[in-house]
């Protein structure tokens, strides 16, 4: 209950507050045998201004004038419009599709994303595997399964369709318990991850300043009191680093002194990285054949889905893969008439030996 | 040529006088004029397909090879299928998702944006924001003051189950809606 009052009064003050321009966006990749990927995006927004509906600059993968473009609109019963883009390109291969990402100029611009494909022939049925790969974030950073376990691990990766269908379906207080405790060890996590990438990067900044005393070894060794001063009030935390108390605690007086500017170069760089500007949207995939492997969410017509946060790529590579196969029938015909012949000469032989 | 018919002839010499005594000439004769017969008369073809395609029985290495190439195929055909019927196996008891419309939780979001906003001691990344950083601040405090007076609130709901299952029921159709969005 204190959880959902605290959510709704974030997102009424947070959406008075901030406009945001981005629209939710669903990208989905038709993987064709041959290689060559049918992209299609759909995107909605409620955004009234047709100036800032819809711009380049806000859109979450690349888009621009050679898609084929369909425009459209919904009206709920309220009278509200939902304005919506579709957009349709072909493309030949994953290279067009991973210079499109390379040359990207949307909202997600700053983050490295490649596509994947490769085309296995295993005789009587031919594998595809196709993947959307988003590269990490923090160097330094610890990996989510180290803090959640399988059950959490599911749940923090799953679409918020299904979040908000389990938590008012028929286990609701078992999921809500399951969503405290997925928040509670992932802002943790990001404590954690926090600490340890200040380390990390002022080791790095203070490595080859002469007699510094300043180890990764050692910082790391004191990560765990660090992070419990983090964790305890942001606002004492702020000025306890202002004041230059943290520091001295962890590196010494001297330290402190003649490390103050590389450590708040590697807080800053830490904040850079952890507050990393990424736009939220859907992945969708559809693959040729008959689906045998996937990381993501199924629906009932095969299709996968994978929601894309910050949060899933922060420490480690984001990874969203399916494979799947095609019978190769004439392989399955060729076998079967081998195997014929070469049983039928095993009878002759023992009739005429007979 | 001439040597040769000499001892064609000295061969059939011995022969003559060599002669086998004989009970049935008749029906030895008779015999070999049968079996003569026999091998002119034409084979059906069918034997002289089966002939052809199996050949190969009578040539051990052949034989060996091409017994141990089915063997092998029958075994790979087995191990292949049965990986990918145990990963569709996998598959199949995963979660199948019934709404495909993805929705967005901003709620979520912000809060998460907020919890490292604070983590990093109010630090505002260095890019271009819409919002300073004394907004911020003065954001978060609302949301803290927020907070401290809605705890209030909340314990008044909590104390009172007819008005919590009512605000539930609510939020309850409040994400109904945006789920339909």
């Amino acid at each position: 209950m204190r959880t959902k009052s605290f959510k709704f009064i974030v997102s009424l003050i947070i959406l008075l507050a901030v406009s945001c321009d981005e629209p939710e966006t669903v990208v989905t990749n038709y993987v064709h045998p041959d290689g060559s990927v049918t992209r299609k995006i759909k995107m909605k927004s409620i955004d009234g201004d047709i100036n800032k509906r819809f711009k380049k600059s806000d859109i979450q993968v690349p888009f621009d004038h050679t898609w084929t473009i369909r425009d459209s609109f919904e009206l709920d019963k309220k009278g509200d419009t939902t304005w919506i883009k579709q957009a349709v390109k072909e493309f030949r291969n994953i290279d067009e599709l991973n210079l499109a990402y390379k040359t990207d100029s949307g909202a997600n611009r700053n983050f490295s994303r490649e596509t994947g494909f490769k085309k296995r022939f295993r005789w009587f049925n031919t594998e595809f595997r196709f993947s959307e790969r988003i590269d990490k974030e923090l160097s330094f950073g610890y990996p989510v399964n180290r803090f959640l376990n399988r059950e959490e691990l599911l749940y923090f990766y799953s679409p918020e369709s299904l979040k908000n269908d389990k938590e008012n379906g028929a286990d609701s207080l078992k999921y809500k318990a399951l969503s405290d405790s997925v928040k509670h060890k992932t802002d943790n996590w990001t404590a954690k991850n926090l600490v340890s990438e200040w380390i990390g990067e002022f080791a790095k900044l203070t490595k080859d300043k002469a007699d510094s005393g300043i180890s990764l070894k050692y910082l790391k060794s004191r990560e765990d009191e660090f992070v419990r001063i983090v964790e305890i009030d942001d606002k004492q935390l702020d000025s306890l680093w202002k004041n230059g108390i943290v520091l001295k605690e962890f590196v010494g007086e001297a330290n402190a002194l003649k490390f103050k500017s590389e450590a708040d170069s590697a807080l800053s760089l830490t904040t850079n990285k952890l507050l990393a500007e990424f736009h939220d949207y859907s992945v969708r995939i559809v693959m040729p054949g008959k689906l045998i492997g996937t990381n993501g969410f199924i629906d009932s017509s095969q299709v996968l889905l994978w929601p894309v946060k910050s949060d899933y790529f922060m420490t480690e590579p984001y990874e969203m893969w399916a494979e799947s196969k095609v019978t190769n029938m004439w392989a399955w015909i060729a076998s079967g008439l081998f195997l014929i012949f070469v049983l039928t000469g095993v009878i002759v032989r023992i009739i005429k030996k007979g | 040529m001439e040597q040769e018919s000499e001892k064609y002839k000295k061969v059939l010499e011995i022969l003559r006088n060599s002669q086998p005594v004989l009970d049935s000439t008749d029906d030895i004769e008779n015999e070999v004029i049968k079996r003569i017969s026999k091998i002119n008369e034409p084979r059906p073809n069918l034997l002289n397909l089966i002939d052809f395609l199996f050949g190969w029985v009578y040539i051990g290495w052949v034989r060996n090879g091409l017994i141990t190439a089915s063997v092998i195929l029958v075994m790979f055909f087995i191990w292949q299928q049965s990986i990918i019927l145990k990963r569709i196996d996998l598959l199949s008891r995963q979660a199948i998702i019934e709404n495909v419309e993805t929705i967005s939780n901003p709620a979520s979001e912000v809060e998460r944006g907020i919890m490292m906003y604070k983590l990093s001691g109010r630090r505002l990344p260095s890019r271009n924001l819409t919002i300073s950083e004394k907004q911020m601040n003065q954001l978060l405090d609302s949301v803290n003051e927020l907070q401290t007076k809605y705890k209030d609130l909340i314990k008044l709901i909590e104390d009172d189950p007819e008005l919590k299952s009512s605000i539930e029921k609510k939020l309850k159709e409040h994400n109904q809606k945006k789920t339909k969005i």
